[in-house]
């Protein structure tokens, strides 16, 4: 196995790798800048400096030669060398800011240069308390300035397309977003302008940066030069909690943070996960934190006299449970979805199985052609693999609706599919029916239901889907229903605002919390209303259940799945078809 | 606004140009000098047509022009009068050459006159350091040994759009005999 | 080292003959021989030959750096079948320099022959000969010495009825000093912004295209054909012994007679001024002699005694060769305002691709107008100085020590000159 020396301690490295990739890999620190472990290598920040140097081999004894310690004699490169760059060779002593002043004065040098243009905005900055620049600058940065000029004036608050604004004073030249758009999401519609330092990145005159996958290049700018409209002067970095989620908006269901403070959610970024998404999402799977914030469905609804009107929990699991009574179990329709969670539509399957109703629909949502073969699928839901694999019987949209239409079914008990806003039945053909919704946000569907009931969404409760690979991921809350409390909920992120913020200053408030319940919840509940023996304690639950049911599901857990980024069912099931 | 186009036989011309290199992109520098031959400028449209031509992006097109000094990107005058004031011009009087310059036409380096005639540029060595003071006009003839009068000549003369006659580079190396005789 | 007679040396790159730019002229004085004797007897003059003649004659790149030649074209791999590329470098554009042009003018046919024999020695497949925009006169006159090197079957498919073929295209620059340096010039030519490349890999492994490419000054190749002629040793004995041959001498400034002189390397600097380009205008002293454009090291006027156009004798007086484009300034000259033109030079030229050049560049030149226009203080001397020892060796190519050693050595040279313009040092006494 190959040998590197950092700072004086021995490792070992196998198959080609640059330095700097090597550091970061093995914990250790490197500052830099421009270097993105997706994207190719320009070494133009200049800041990933070390001394770096190779033992000298003698050809004749076929050894590396000894001085007269026995230590090995190195030849070191005559000028500091770019980590990203630098390719590792066996033997090869390297020096980074911990153990070699030169370097330590090459990469002050290198910031003192970034830092001669570039606006002393910290205060005003989107990016200030995430910004690479902002955190070196504090740890290794010059004090002051030495640069007693005027600094180079550029274009600010452009705004280079729908979704994202430059401000090119900010900017400090590392390309990345242009690489991103030529190397990633093959735009190509940024480019590097003018040159020396007025440099800067920018599209074509007249043209819009409208990239479907535009704002990742917010995420990668190492400073505040791009920044996200939608998002720009809503919320310090250091104000939000920060929870791994999954994208919900289609079906590849990107590996996502979801940022909250008190309780809304201010933005959504891309996680990596090298199975599904890399460093990337896209834009799209950004807007839905108004999803989560708008229009949500809070506190029971029941149709009286035609009348909506807010209902207590128990009177709408009342008039739930006296319809049921009221008429044959194969009177009920269970229409399932694959927006919903691999937990909800088990739940609501089993539960109306035991009810004697063993039958279950689901209609996905697949528009052929709406994707590209990056990260938008041409399913526009998450789960619809999940639903597959529960068994829930799919139907196209026709079949779906005649099912609903017909006069078999007496109550049509929905999950989350919006039927009427899909224009799978119209709204008089559902309101001719006894329906249950059990549902998120207020839609066309929940308008002319009979009882409305509010579910989490994916994030508010514990859920996995499983995205079109067929890989299966899971999500962890990101704000508090009424119900939940992260204080007491230790998987829930505490940023500094929940740590230290109470309902007695201005900063928390409880009026972002939703008065909703996981679906499954729901059910257990109406369970107890029906005397039937369906009982789970919590969504883990459901799920180890579903695995302990299901061939598609065996061997997954929570665990599995957060420390393996997610685990791949449809493999798996291709695996054991080659055993068998 | 003004419908830029290359005609057939330009397209034809532009079809021999990319034949020179592996694939048509190194054809974009080659094909913004043509443009700008037939417009005068490369303005964003210009630029936006030889991505079109070029089946490249826009972007792509705006970088490099905007990479390379002799491409206009904007509108400037007839002649432009770029004088050298690198080092060795600058220690032969070129800064002298270029104030005179801006009087006589009333316009600063970078400027370019009402009428649209003339604009004036002060630019980095041009590669005729030997000749000093010396100018370019309009990316094409160099004028060398410049004197007051011949910028007088030279300004009279384009009025009339006459450019300057080629001069050749004086090579003075054991040559004198035959140019004294 | 023997003094070198030059008043009788007779001019081989730009020969006193009338109209050799012409073919014709040039074929009827042996032009194309050279390359006629190597595509003869292709068992005697097998590529590894050529390149070997070419490597012992120790003929040195003219571009600026200096490397030798023939070495230069041993590094190229084993032809794969695949296309190989020789650009050819036309892009002169260091301040100061401006003697390629004069090829381009009166002797493109010894160019176009040692780049097909340097495509000959390498296998290469096209021939880019990069020339800097500016030069739109003398790109017209290339281009009709290659359409008529054509003609007469000297480029093209099997060359001289041979089974060597090669293409040579001539392609324009549109003004961008920074294109001059090789791996931008290759970014150039693919048709995107001039930004240098990170080597490794370097041209010969991953050049134009990704495919094995060599990059020669132009006047580089107008050496070969008389490499091929007369041989390495003949060549060798041509000036000084470790920068052999004759080399284009540009001499500018406030001399008697500026020009582009021929004569052999290594010819003492004063020799040059006094000698050939007779003297300084109006008997004045020699403040400096900037040796090889820009980017070398200032001389000053009274170190010059003894020092020869040659690698070695310049690196022993404290700066370099480079181009060969000498400019003299005289006693008169303000240094202060010499050093901010260059440094405004790599400002304004510097690509900005990466920090140290970027931004450097534009300190220098605002720290140089600040004490030029009288507001410097004796602090901003050393902070230049600071400033140079953060840009050397820093960046991807070199165009940041180029900017670097010209503040550096001549503030440290001509100090008395900085600090006769900078405020005096002023202590409040409490």
């Amino acid at each position: 196995m190959a040998e590197i020396f950092i700072d004086n301690k021995r490792f070992e490295f196998e198959g080609p790798t640059k330095v700097l990739q090597f550091i970061l890999d093995n914990g250790l620190e490197l500052p830099f800048f421009c270097y993105h472990p997706s994207l190719s290598i320009p070494a133009n920040c200049r800041k990933c400096f070390v001394e770096a140097g190779q033992p000298v081999f003698n050809r004749e004894t076929n050894s590396f030669e000894l001085d007269e310690n026995g230590e090995r004699v190195i030849r070191f490169f005559p000028k500091l060398m770019t980590a990203c760059s630098l390719d590792a060779t066996d033997g090869m002593v390297i020096k980074t800011h911990v153990t070699s002043e030169l370097v330590r004065r090459g990469q002050k040098d290198t910031l003192e240069l970034i830092l001669i243009n570039h606006p002393l905005d910290c205060p005003i900055c989107d990016q200030a308390g995430e910004c690479p620049l902002q955190i070196q600058t504090y740890k290794y940065g010059p004090e002051g300035s030495r640069f007693e000029h005027k600094k180079v004036h550029k274009p600010k608050r452009i705004q280079l397309g729908p979704r994202v604004v430059l401000d090119a004073e900010r900017c400090i030249n590392c390309t990345r977003c242009v690489r991103f758009t030529d190397e990633i999401s093959k735009s190509k519609q940024l480019t590097i302008v003018q040159r020396g330092d007025n440099n800067y990145p920018v599209t074509a005159p007249g043209l819009e940066f409208d990239d479907p996958y535009s704002v990742n290049t917010v995420d990668i700018c190492p400073v505040g030069a791009l920044t996200s409209s939608d998002f720009r002067f809503k919320a310090r970095v250091w104000e939000m909690s920060q929870t791994p989620s999954i994208d919900i908006t289609n079906g590849k269901g990107c590996s996502i943070d979801i940022w909250t403070r008190d309780n809304l959610v201010m933005r959504i970024t891309p996680r990596y996960n090298p199975h599904i998404n890399d460093y990337w999402m896209p834009d799209a799977g950004r807007e839905a934190y108004k999803i989560y914030n708008e229009n949500r469905i809070s506190r029971p609804e029941v149709n009286v006299d035609n009348q909506k009107i807010k209902s207590s929990w128990n009177n709408a699991l009342l008039t739930t449970s006296e319809k049921i009574q009221s008429i044959q179990p194969n009177e009920i329709l269970v229409v399932g979805s694959a927006y919903a969670s691999v937990e909800d539509n088990f739940a609501l399957a089993k539960f109306f199985g035991q009810l004697g109703q063993e039958k279950a629909v689901f209609a996905p949502n697949i528009i052929e052609g709406s994707g590209d073969d990056f990260l938008i699928s041409d399913d526009l839901a998450p789960n619809t693999s999940g639903c597959e694999f529960l068994g829930i019987d799919q139907l196209d949209k026709e079949k779906l609706a005649a099912e609903i239409t017909s006069d078999q079914y007496k109550l049509i008990v929905i999950l989350h599919e919006d039927v009427v806003g899909r224009q799978i039945v119209t709204a008089d053909q559902l309101a001719s029916k006894f329906s249950i919704y059990l549902g998120t946000n207020k839609n066309q569907t929940s308008a002319v239901s009979n009882v409305v009931i509010p579910v989490t969404t994916a994030a508010e409760h514990f859920v996995s889907y499983v995205n079109v690979q067929g890989r299966i991921q899971r999500t962890i809350p990101a704000k508090e229903t009424l119900y939940t409390n992260r204080r007491l909920d230790l998987e829930m992120s505490m940023g500094r605002l929940d740590h230290f913020g109470t309902q007695f200053d201005n900063w928390v408030t409880d009026k972002n919390k939703i008065d909703c319940i996981p679906a499954w919840e729901f059910l257990v509940r109406l369970a107890h209303e029906l005397n039937i023996d369906f009982k789970f304690n919590s969504a883990r639950e459901v799920f180890q259940e579903i695995v302990a049911g299901t061939d598609h599901f065996s061997d997954v857990s929570y665990e599995r799945i957060d420390s393996e980024l997610g685990v791949d069912l449809a493999n798996k099931q291709k695996e054991e078809l080659n055993l068998a | 606004m003004q419908n830029y186009e290359f005609t057939k036989e330009e397209l034809a011309k532009i079809d021999k140009i990319i034949a020179k290199y592996p694939n048509p992109q190194p054809a974009v520098m080659p094909v913004l000098w043509m443009a700008q031959e037939k417009f005068g400028h490369v303005e964003p449209e210009v630029q936006q047509l030889v991505a079109k031509t070029l089946d490249l992006t826009p972007a792509h097109v705006y970088g490099v022009a905007s990479f390379y000094t002799q491409y206009y990107k904007e509108k400037k005058g007839k002649y432009v009068l770029d004088v050298c004031t690198s080092f060795s011009c600058q220690a032969c009087g070129a800064y002298d050459t270029l104030h005179e310059l801006e009087e006589k036409l009333g316009i600063k380096a970078g400027e370019t006159t009402e009428d649209g005639m003339f604009s004036i540029q002060s630019v980095e060595c041009l590669g005729a350091c030997g000749y000093a003071p010396m100018m370019q006009i309009t990316n094409d003839v160099y004028v060398n040994h410049l004197t007051s009068e011949k910028l007088d000549k030279v300004i009279e003369g384009l009025k009339q759009d006459k450019l300057p006659e080629f001069e050749p580079i004086p090579l003075v190396q054991n040559r004198e005999p035959a140019e004294e005789k | 080292m023997s003094a070198i007679d030059w008043k009788s040396y007779t001019p081989i790159l730009i020969p006193n003959i009338k109209d050799y730019h012409k073919i014709d002229v040039y074929e009827k004085h042996g032009g194309y021989g050279g390359l006629k004797k190597i595509l003869k007897d292709q068992t005697e003059f097998t590529p590894e030959k050529v390149t070997n003649t070419v490597k012992d004659s120790g003929l040195r790149g003219r571009g600026g750096a200096g490397f030798n030649t023939g070495l230069k074209w041993s590094f190229m791999p084993k032809p794969d079948g695949g296309p190989r590329y020789i650009a050819a470098n036309g892009d002169e554009s260091e301040p100061g320099t401006f003697k390629d042009r004069v090829i381009f003018e009166y002797n493109p046919h010894s160019f176009i022959e040692g780049a097909i024999i340097g495509a000959y020695a390498m296998s290469i497949t096209t021939v880019y000969v990069y020339i800097r925009g500016e030069y739109r006169s003398w790109i017209n006159m290339m281009q009709k010495a290659v359409d008529d090197a054509y003609e007469k079957g000297y480029l093209g498919k099997n060359i001289l009825g041979s089974e060597f073929s090669v293409d040579m295209v001539v392609h324009s620059g549109a003004g961008a000093y920074i294109c001059g340096e090789e791996s931008s010039l290759m970014e150039s030519l693919e048709g995107k912004r001039g930004y240098p490349r990170v080597k490794p890999p370097f041209p010969a492994q991953k050049g134009l295209w990704g495919r094995p490419t060599t990059i020669n000054n132009i006047e580089t190749f107008a050496n070969v054909p008389h490499i091929i002629n007369n041989g390495s040793e003949w060549y060798k004995g041509i000036g000084a012994s470790t920068h052999a041959g004759p080399l284009l001498y540009g001499i500018s400034g406030h001399v008697n007679r500026p020009g582009v002189y021929e004569y052999p390397s290594g010819m003492l600097i004063t020799d040059l001024i006094h000698g050939a380009a007779q003297g300084v205008r109006g008997g004045k002293k020699v403040k400096a002699v900037i040796p090889g454009g820009s980017s070398t090291p200032p001389l000053r006027g009274d170190s010059l005694e003894g020092v020869r156009m040659d690698s070695d004798s310049l690196r022993e007086a404290g700066s370099m060769l480079g181009t060969g484009g000498m400019c003299i300034l005289d006693e008169d000259t303000d240094m202060v305002d010499f050093l901010w033109r260059v440094s405004h030079f790599y400002h304004h030229e510097s690509c900005g691709q990466c920090t140290p050049c970027r931004e450097g560049t534009g300190w220098l030149e605002k720290t140089l107008l600040k004490i030029k226009r009288g507001d410097g203080t004796v602090r901003d001397l050393d902070l230049l100085l600071d400033l140079c020892s953060q840009m050397e060796g820093r960046t991807i190519c070199a165009l940041a020590d180029a900017a670097a050693w010209p503040v550096r050595y001549t503030v440290t040279r001509f100090r008395e000159d900085f600090e006769a313009r900078v405020k005096k040092t002023v202590y409040a006494l409490a």
